[in-house]
């Protein structure tokens, strides 16, 4: 599968040739700099001065490299589809080879972040839990009435949230035994095929 | 165990066979464990026709009485000795003692369940769904293939009666962390029970 180049990213690219390797590497890292952390308008004002160009120029490599491989990494293509891709650009042979060292490098964390884009639903942290033993209340002495105590970390949109909550044996047992079943159903064939088989 | 004047007030008339017989004091018994113990019960508990002959105010009393007497023996766990030292105390004969203690005995458990499920707790997880799905695609990343759990844990918070679930998503090494973590619990559990 190809990647759609559009003429006005294809002029942003057309900077990287007019600097040399260690220049696009520079921008490749501060690419996936920006992915990770946001991006810094300032990082482009020293780069610009540095090279000699405006830092309009300079924004629009580093971007257009941000997209290039953002696009490479949310499709997973192949490195044959990268290289052909890249090859309508009419770069150097060098250049093409960095700019897929840096798609192939960086693909894993670039997904890994992709991922992390809009989580619906709160997700699984930690767990933590307790066994506490009630002895007695202002209702009823004299009582043994053991429950667990669990504290469950949750993220949701970057923020953790602490739910405490408690349960008795019984319900343990019962937690664990159909856990136990969810986690069983991924090796049943039934899934092992579907897993096989959609690719 | 503390006893108010009233709450002894009240047993002594009722040991008084003048002011209920036999019959009266098995009924005032029955009423006073029912309006604790059954939920649907209401003033009518003491409507009975063989009850219509005594003072209402009496009634009241004497009901009120043996309804704080049962709560507070429930609650400090009495033992039949002490019940019948009390009852003895409040100069109830012995067939009236024997009735007592043995209603008492028949309510025992209902009334100690009851007494246990009062006062504040944490919310309590009452069970636990889960779905397991296989992710492809997004908007924002493709050919993920991967398998992803959702789990919603049931949730009951006794005081206000709410019952809010707890969903979240986790992948096959969180729930292998989640269920790993809920073992090691359970079999604590189990060896503080063999100790």
């Amino acid at each position: 599968m190809l990647l759609d180049l559009s003429e006005e990213h294809k002029e942003h690219l057309a900077f990287l040739p007019q600097v040399d390797s260690a220049v696009v590497a520079e921008f490749g890292r501060i690419a996936v700099e920006f992915l990770r952390r946001g991006s810094n308008p300032k990082v482009y004002e020293g780069a610009a001065r540095k090279l000699n160009v405006s830092s309009d120029t300079v924004q629009h490599g580093v971007e257009g490299l941000t997209y290039l491989l953002t696009e490479s990494s949310k499709l997973m293509i192949s490195e044959l589809d990268f290289q052909d891709s890249v090859f309508v650009l009419g770069f150097s042979e060098e250049l093409n080879k960095l700019l897929l060292q840096l798609y192939l490098d960086n693909r894993k964390e670039i997904r890994t972040i992709l991922s992390e884009l809009a989580p619906d639903l709160p997700s699984y942290h930690s767990l933590e839990w307790r066994l506490d033993v009630q002895l007695a209340s202002r209702s009823l002495r004299q009582q043994i009435k053991p429950a667990v105590t669990i504290k469950l970390h949750l993220n949701h949109n970057g923020s953790q949230n602490t739910n405490v909550l408690q349960t008795d044996p019984a319900t343990l047992l019962h937690l664990v035994q159909q856990l136990e079943q969810a986690l069983e159903e991924m090796k049943t064939n039934h899934c092992r095929r579907v897993v096989r088989n959609i690719k | 165990m503390e006893l108010s004047e009233y709450v002894q007030k009240g047993f002594q008339m009722l040991a008084d066979p003048g002011s209920f017989d036999s019959n009266a004091f098995t009924l005032l018994l029955r009423a006073a464990f029912q309006s604790l113990l059954d939920a649907q019960a209401d003033e009518a508990v003491l409507d009975h026709p063989d009850l219509k002959h005594i003072d209402p105010v009496v009634l009241k009393h004497c009901h009120t009485a043996a309804a704080t007497y049962i709560l507070e023996a429930g609650k400090h766990r009495v033992d039949k000795s002490t019940l019948s030292t009390y009852l003895e105390d409040c100069k109830f004969d012995q067939e009236r003692v024997e009735l007592f203690c043995t209603e008492y005995q028949n309510n025992k458990n209902s009334l100690e369940i009851l007494l246990g499920s009062i006062g504040r707790s944490l919310p309590h997880i009452t069970d636990v769904s889960w779905r397991l799905e296989y992710q492809i695609k997004t908007n924002q990343l493709h050919k993920m293939y991967r398998p992803a759990y959702l789990v919603t844990l049931n949730v009951e918070n006794a005081d206000s009666q709410t019952y809010p679930k707890i969903s979240f998503s986790c992948n096959m090494e969180q729930l292998q962390d989640l269920v790993g973590k809920l073992k090691d619990a359970s079999k604590s559990l189990e060896r503080a029970t063999q100790l």
